[in-house]
């Protein structure tokens, strides 16, 4: 009897019009052609007696095998929009991966910031939109006194600071004893960590800053000084206990910063023209030591 | 950066003269160790010095003095350690788990920390060592629903990544019921490739079971090292059994036999020499080293 489906092609098909042994085990071994292949597949959907003989054919270890792959990738987080528009941008499956570990790119720790910067530009954002009388001594720009938006500029950069560090501070990292003795470089692993927190942290912050009453570059006022900040936390890592680096990152920000307001000049300077040259310097300044220092994060060993 | 050379030799790891402090606390003094392809087991009591000295071979520890290669390769040397570390798996003592992760998540995270970067490799990787282990059947799981010994079985499949050459091992049986303990016999003497494996317990009857070397560390320095047979050698003619208990024997308990096993140097009355075990001639060092 022969089969009312589509014949498989080639020499290897059976003189019968079924799919021949030859024929199904190249297929069940991958290392027939692609127009085999199609052949042999438009004749298994409709011949059950050629899908009996294939599975006679198949590795079965290959098969637990591949069932068990399947499974895991499975089980693998699909990672969401962002990861994937990351992907798409170029970027490698495997660092977007890395940053899974990150506490500061969790959801807890971005709600968390939200917060606090949603206390911080309250009472800026009531003055902006008129929710509390306005008055006052100093006004900036047709906005109420500049002393409104200090603590917006005394936490923000602080919350971009805290990010990056809660990304590489081992004590942070459960799996830290793991990855210092893992190949993967531990400068990469920091970099990588620490543009993504700093990425999440920069766009609730300057989001937070359109909120604020004063100029219209106000919103990127604290871009810098946060790179800054950053990056010297960065750099000190290199030459001190991390946690010690990003205390004193920290104090070097709010000691300025307090001081202002302390005298009465309102937060203002810390951000404009000649606070923002500083940060350049700053910023260039721990660029450079971070990488003449990079193997001190080659960790194990080297620290 | 050239080829980095590899010695495959047999004596694939050699410590010499290796000392660690921490403080005033000398962790490891002057040690030297020779470990072959095959399982070591390291004993000794809490404080020895087996962590440290596990966490150095692993190169995330950095001893004061003294030298290691690691298959021909120094870890000083930046190239060399990140040489070693490709060839590595470990195990820490204490490991932390990203708790919020999956068991198949937390794989593939230390899969790419060991550079595995091609998802599909990541992937047969993974699901090679869940069979290992056993833990088939839990990828999907979080780490925080798994019981301790569930996390001590992830914590060995993590270091079984890779395939590595050495295999550093920090207590690997602590949590696991006895089942599991026979599993993970299995598994270490059929991990192929022939590894180097050193391994820190605290149960003596694991390294009599599946280690044809011992290594005794007491108060940071090497006390012993040999076979199983020769350590339970040490105590020979030094264990007896005894109906009743003798206060001059350096350690007497009394065994589901209700007879008293006594390790010193004087016989008890009515007692009969027995054969000693790994656990006895461990005691007898230990009690030697004054521990």
């Amino acid at each position: 009897m022969t089969s009312s489906h589509p014949s498989p092609a080639g020499p290897a098909a059976g003189a019968d019009g079924h799919a021949g042994e030859d024929l199904l085990a190249g297929y069940a071994a991958g290392t027939v052609d692609g127009v085999a292949t199609w052949s042999v597949e438009a004749h298994l959907a409709g011949c059950g007696r050629c899908r009996s003989a294939l599975s006679a054919q198949v590795d079965a270890e290959r098969l637990a095998r591949n069932r068990s792959v399947l499974l895991v990738r499975t089980a693998l987080p699909g990672g969401g929009r962002a990861r994937r528009l990351l992907c798409r941008c170029g970027l490698p499956d495997h660092l977007l991966r890395l940053l899974a570990a990150t506490p500061s790119l969790r959801g807890s720790w971005l709600l968390s910031v939200i917060g606090v910067l949603a206390v911080v530009a309250g009472e800026a954002a009531a003055v902006r939109y008129g929710w509390v009388p306005a008055g006052g001594p100093g006004r900036l720009a047709g906005y109420r006194a500049p002393e409104v938006l200090a603590p917006f500029f005394l936490v923000a950069p602080l919350l971009v600071l805290a990010g990056v560090a809660a990304a590489n501070l081992p004590m942070f990292d459960p799996t830290y004893r793991l990855a210092v003795a893992a190949p993967f470089s531990g400068f990469t692993l920091l970099l990588v960590r620490a543009v993504a927190a700093l990425g999440a942290a920069l766009v609730l912050v300057v989001g937070a800053a359109f909120l604020l009453p004063g100029p219209g570059w106000l919103p990127v006022a604290l871009l810098l000084p946060s790179l800054a900040l950053c990056a010297f936390a960065l750099a000190a890592a290199t030459v001190t206990d991390p946690r010690v680096a990003a205390a004193t990152a920290g104090v070097l920000w709010a000691a300025p910063v307090l001081a202002l307001l302390a005298a009465a000049h309102g937060p203002l300077p810390i951000v404009q023209r000649n606070a923002q040259f500083a940060c350049v310097a700053v910023l260039c300044a721990s660029a450079v030591v971070l990488l003449m220092r990079r193997d001190r994060f080659e960790m194990g060993w080297a620290r | 950066m050239g080829e980095m050379t590899l010695d495959v030799s047999t004596a694939a790891v050699r410590v010499d003269g290796l000392s660690r402090r921490y403080g005033a606390t000398r962790a490891l003094d002057e040690v030297d160790v020779t470990l072959e392809r095959g399982i070591t087991g390291l004993l000794g009591p809490n404080g020895a010095g087996k962590t440290t000295l596990l966490s150095i071979l692993a190169t995330a520890n950095e001893p004061d003095a003294g030298r290691v290669l690691v298959f021909g390769l120094d870890p000083r040397d930046a190239a060399g350690r990140v040489e070693i570390r490709r060839r590595l798996g470990y195990l820490p003592q204490e490991l932390g788990y990203h708790r919020h992760f999956t068991v198949a998540a937390f794989l593939d995270y230390v899969a790419i920390l060991k550079e595995i970067t091609d998802r599909r490799q990541r992937a047969e990787e993974v699901a090679r060592v869940l069979a290992a282990t056993g833990l088939e059947g839990r990828a999907r799981t979080r780490i925080r629903a798994l019981s301790g010994g569930m996390r001590q079985r992830l914590g060995i499949a993590q270091a079984l990544l890779g395939q590595p050459d050495l295999l550093i091992l920090d207590e690997p049986t602590a949590g696991l019921d006895p089942e599991q303990r026979l599993r993970f016999r299995e598994l270490l003497s059929g991990l192929p490739g022939d590894p180097v494996i050193a391994m820190s317990t605290h149960q003596a009857d694991d390294i009599a079971a599946i280690c044809p070397k011992v290594i005794v560390l007491l108060q940071g320095r090497v006390r012993f090292a040999g076979t199983p047979a020769e350590l339970a050698g040490t105590a020979a003619g030094r264990v007896w059994a005894a109906g009743e208990r003798d206060d001059r024997a350096h350690l007497s308990w009394r065994g589901g036999d209700n007879r008293w096993r006594h390790i010193g140097d004087h016989p008890p009355a009515a007692a009969e020499l027995v054969a000693p075990t790994v656990e006895d001639g461990y005691l007898l060092l230990s009690h030697a080293a004054g521990q």
